[in-house]
């Protein structure tokens, strides 16, 4: 083990933290420390000044007033698997790590309500749920190892939020301890709360407006029954097609999710799944809800992707062949880094209507740049995911795949989309929101920011830029084919 | 919390210097003063307060809007802007030495992108008018209001309005997706976007039920959907209204989200059928009304999964409408419930809270037991399925001491919504009629936070200011919508 250096200001803060009741673990040592260093933002590392665990309320919240009072700043973090880099160390902060808070406090089956603290698992809400036919919705392809904490920090999406909506559609209440380490409560488990919606506010708001300790979230009913189907097309604007055909239909599928060929052979090569050969792209379309309900829908989608030219429409025919097909969806990513050493994954967001002519555009553009760009996205709700492929031991390649990167997010902004979908900004795209956002917004978000956290001390730097910066691009950075934590499926 | 910082604010200036000051910035004839023209500005739907302001401005364009700010900081003259006035919580009314801004103007449908779903419109287009605007698209705006018919898109976004279908489709929040705004500084800001989500804290939904507070709406892009194939709606009695709550629950609890869920109790629906002869169950303490929409299986399903609970939870008839005409006779007497109250008592008072699912046979029992312990009879005609009451207690206001035992009565049973885990308001806002309730609601970290909020938006709080968020002093008696000698304020439109 070895000690860090000692500075007054860490020796100060050590000690307010030690006074801390009941005692609260802190890790104080550099080999302790680094696993903290990053996200799943691998590209960016800092080693906190120190980290703690606390395991109730109370401890966060003498945490919080502790940090404010030397003016140390408080980095929250769940399960470290964001990668906007959201929850990287301040070197000069604490980070607050709320993995320990992860009781399911209480589950109301009649109210299909659950209460759990920040540190569970997205998964593990679901699995509780499950004896009582419930299950909560927002389900990130991480939903094994990232917390709900971490979830309401990002307003994280997943490939069910076509229908079930985002994580701020599906949490009704919590208890946060503001920049002062004063403790409230937001929202509630009635329809509505008077006063401003400041459990919206605090949903998606990266750690900058406050520490969650507690959330309740709302579970919806297992469905009866659910169909998958797997549509091949000759062309990817055919496929782009038939998603809009679709929606425009007025059929809200509870995933409608789109791989292009680059992604199909990667996945066919790693998983060996008897994907369709030689298509274009491959669209996944899955309905739920009651029997009847999911028998005349699934009928209705496959016509329409059928008359939109689809070459080949597979259903699964059970549970197992199913999961099966979003296998190889969530295990998409990991897939493709056996084509190219390094990749960089883009997520931006358009509207719907766009999608064929921004596909166009990207395969223009990337053609334009000499690079290689798969797609796999949740093409229903128009968040994309496109991968750059890319060889860091070639000079300049990466160079040229952060600018392609960074002209593909200008197109999102350019057809009326956002700079991200549901990976948040972080660190990763704090220069992006000065593209998305006017200085007017820029000033009523930081001016928010103080009404939350007046000294600032929750997570600088982070989410929202100052005027005057605009740094580099960033982005998920896979290096020599590693994708961090590659056990965990990603998007 | 630390106080907002207080910018330099230049005092006052005498009330006809600010009525000049509008009229040379604005067009002619954008400028209201005459005492007889202000008074139909005086209130909004809650019509026991009542307030003259010094200037009502009519502006069209957002110039105008942003040269009105700028007479109001420049003056320090606060402002107060009013869609069509049918808010029940007073958030509309006006302050008297304060400037009303009338939106009425702002009344074109900008644009419409049927392929998207999106209509992009002016904050004083009615409710309705959108949904008729784009009916021939075979699409409509959900959130329903039951003044839809006169309340403006505008309105609702500032009240965070719901309807009788926001069980299924949400409430307004959910069913915008762009504000355009501006704020007191003259700042003119977009909040939301038209994709699937926007980065930077969610200032859309911050906007959205902050009751003209933090900015003026300029603009609205909402969300439009397709028109169901097919709705019915199933009508069951039940001997005791807590067997129509359980109802509620079992229905919730099975997994079905019908479009409507809403409850009347036998003193209202006796009072309706008189009027609307809509063929309610006169001997059923309670009845329930159960909507479903959707494609004709799903419906068809649907419908035969919520008779086959309210059955199982002591229905003793149920009836299922059979054609449109019937179903719109079925919610014929819901929709006029409110105003054909006002028939069977001189006055009522009607309360707004809301409960979860679960406690509603519990609320329903106290209720009539507070009830029989303030000699008051009260009328339950709501949105079951959202756990949004409102109550209405009928009452004299020439028999002495019946206004205060209403107020009484009325103030406990918000005092148990809240109590149940539940919240002072549902959808009526709180403008100034709740204000004290909130003091109830909140702790007092929370009424700190929601003024850090203002002060982040409105620095020198000249945005409809004293309404929705009481100071931490204040804590008086509680307000509600009063109905005066069975006069509703409007009683053409329908209510809740």
């Amino acid at each position: 083990m070895e000690a860090l250096a000692a500075t007054p200001l860490r020796t100060r803060t050590l000690e307010a933290l030690r006074q801390v009741e009941p005692a609260l673990i802190i890790i104080d040592d550099e080999e302790g420390l680094r696993p903290f260093e990053t996200d799943a933002f691998i590209s960016h590392r800092a080693t906190p000044m120190l980290a703690v665990l606390p395991e109730s309320e109370a401890q966060v919240k003498q945490v919080v007033r502790a940090c404010r009072k030397l003016g140390v700043p408080v980095v929250s973090r769940g399960a470290g698997t964001g990668i906007s880099g959201g929850a990287i160390p301040d070197p000069a902060g604490v980070l607050l790590v709320l993995t320990r808070m992860r009781e399911v406090v209480a589950l109301d089956a009649l109210a299909r309500t659950a209460i759990v603290e920040p540190g569970v698992r997205n998964l593990r809400i679901s699995e509780v749920a499950a004896p009582h036919g419930l299950f909560y919705a927002p389900d990130p392809s991480s939903q094994i190892a990232c917390s709900i904490g971490g979830n309401v920090a990002e307003n994280s999406g997943g490939v069910h939020c076509l229908k079930y909506g985002l994580t701020t559609h599906n949490v009704l209440a919590a208890r946060v301890i503001d920049g002062e380490g004063e403790a409230m409560e937001m929202g509630s488990l009635a329809l509505d709360a008077p006063g401003y919606d400041l459990m919206a506010l605090i949903t998606g708001s990266e750690g900058n407006l406050g520490v969650v300790t507690r959330v309740s979230v709302r579970l919806v009913a297992l469905p009866e029954r659910t169909d998958t189907l797997l549509a091949a097309f000759a062309s990817v604007g055919d496929a782009a097609r038939a998603v809009g055909e679709i929606i425009g239909a007025g059929i809200v599928p509870a995933a409608l999710e789109m791989m292009d060929r680059i992604v199909i052979e990667a996945c066919e090569r790693a998983m060996g799944l008897g994907f369709p050969t030689g298509a274009e792209a491959l669209l996944l379309v899955e309905i739920d809800g009651a029997e009847e309900e999911v028998v005349a829908e699934a009928a209705r989608a496959r016509s329409i992707l059928e008359s939109c030219g689809a070459t080949d429409v597979r259903v699964a025919a059970d549970a197992l062949e199913r999961e099966r097909l979003w296998r190889a969806r969530k295990g998409a990513f990991a897939a493709l880094a056996t084509i190219l050493p390094d990749f960089y994954t883009i997520d931006g967001t358009i509207p719907r209507r766009c999608l064929p002519e921004m596909l166009d555009r990207i395969y223009e553009l990337t053609r334009e740049y000499g690079l290689l760009v798969g797609n796999v996205f949740h093409a229903g709700d128009g968040n994309l995911h496109p991968c750059i492929f890319y060889d860091a031991n070639k000079p300049g390649d990466m160079e040229r795949s952060e600018e392609l990167g960074g002209r593909i997010l200008e197109l999102c902004l350019d057809m009326g989309g956002t700079i991200t979908g549901e990976h948040g900004v972080g660190v990763e795209k704090l220069r992006q929101m000065c593209s998305q956002f006017r200085a007017p917004e820029i000033e009523c978000f930081h001016a928010v920011k103080r009404a939350f956290d007046p000294d600032g001390i929750l997570n600088p730097g982070k989410a929202v830029p100052t005027l005057k910066r605009c740094a580099e691009w960033g982005g998920l950075h896979v290096h020599r084919g590693h994708v961090p934590h590659p056990e965990i499926p990603r998007f | 919390m630390s106080a907002a910082p207080s910018p330099a604010v230049s005092p006052p200036e005498p009330c006809s210097r600010v009525a000049a000051r509008l009229a040379e910035a604005l067009r002619h004839g954008a400028v209201i003063t005459r005492s007889e023209e202000l008074k139909p500005y005086e209130c909004d739907g809650l019509s026991a307060y009542r307030a003259t302001p010094l200037a009502v401005a009519i502006p069209t364009s957002e110039e105008e809007v942003a040269a009105i700010l700028k007479v109001a900081r420049e003056t320090s003259t606060p402002v107060v802007a009013r869609g069509s006035g049918t808010g029940l919580s007073g958030g509309a009314l006006p302050l008297t030495d304060g400037i009303l801004m009338s939106m009425a103007k702002f009344n074109r449908i900008v644009h419409v992108d049927p392929l998207a779903r999106q209509a992009r419109v002016q904050p004083g287009v009615t409710n309705l008018r959108i949904s008729q605007h784009v009916a021939p698209l075979g699409l409509y705006y959900a959130p329903d209001p039951s003044s839809q018919i006169a309340c403006s898109i505008g309105g609702n976004v500032a009240e965070n309005s719901g309807g009788v279908h926001c069980l299924k489709y949400g409430l307004t929040v959910h069913n915008i997706l762009r504000v355009r705004a501006i704020t007191i500084e003259g700042d003119a800001i977009e909040l939301g976007s038209e994709a699937l989500d926007a980065p930077g804290y969610d200032l859309l939904a911050l906007a959205t039920g902050s009751e003209g507070l933090l900015a003026v709406t300029l603009e609205v892009t909402v969300k439009l959907l397709p028109k169901p194939e097919l709705a019915q709606v199933v009508m069951a009695s039940f001997p005791d209204v807590e067997s129509a709550g359980d109802a509620v629950a079992n229905v919730i609890g099975a997994g079905i989200v019908p479009a409507g869920l809403e409850m009347m109790d036998k003193l209202a629906t006796r009072a309706v059928e008189d009027f609307v002869h809509a063929g309610y169950d006169l001997e059923a303490e309670a009845i329930l009304l159960a909507e479903s929409d959707g494609t004709r299986e799903e419906v068809e399903h649907e419908i035969a999964k919520i008779s086959e609970v309210m059955r199982a939870s002591g229905a003793t008839d149920i009836r299922v409408s059979s054609n449109d005409a019937e179903r719109l006779r079925f919610w014929s007497g819901r929709k006029a419930a409110f105003p054909v109250v006002g028939r069977i008592s001189p006055d009522y008072y009607c309360i707004d809270g809301s409960i979860p699912r679960g406690a509603l046979s519990h609320v329903l029992k106290r209720t009539e037991e507070m009830s029989g312990k303030y000699g008051l009879r009260c009328a339950n005609v709501f949105h079951a399925g959202d756990g949004n009451l409102h109550p209405l207690i009928l009452y004299d206001a020439n028999v002495p001491g019946e206004l205060e035992r209403t107020e009484a009565f009325a103030a406990e049973l918000l005092e148990l919504c809240i109590e149940v885990g539940g919240t002072i308001t549902g959808e009526h806002g709180v403008g100034i009629e709740k204000i004290n309730q909130m003091c109830s609601q909140f702790g007092s970290a929370e009424l700190v936070q929601f003024h850090a909020v203002k002060a982040a938006f409105d620095p020198v709080g000249l945005l409809n200011p004293g309404k929705a968020v009481p100071t931490l002093h204040r804590c008086a008696e509680y307000g509600a919508m009063h109905v005066k000698a069975g006069q509703l304020p409007h009683p053409e439109l329908p209510r809740f």
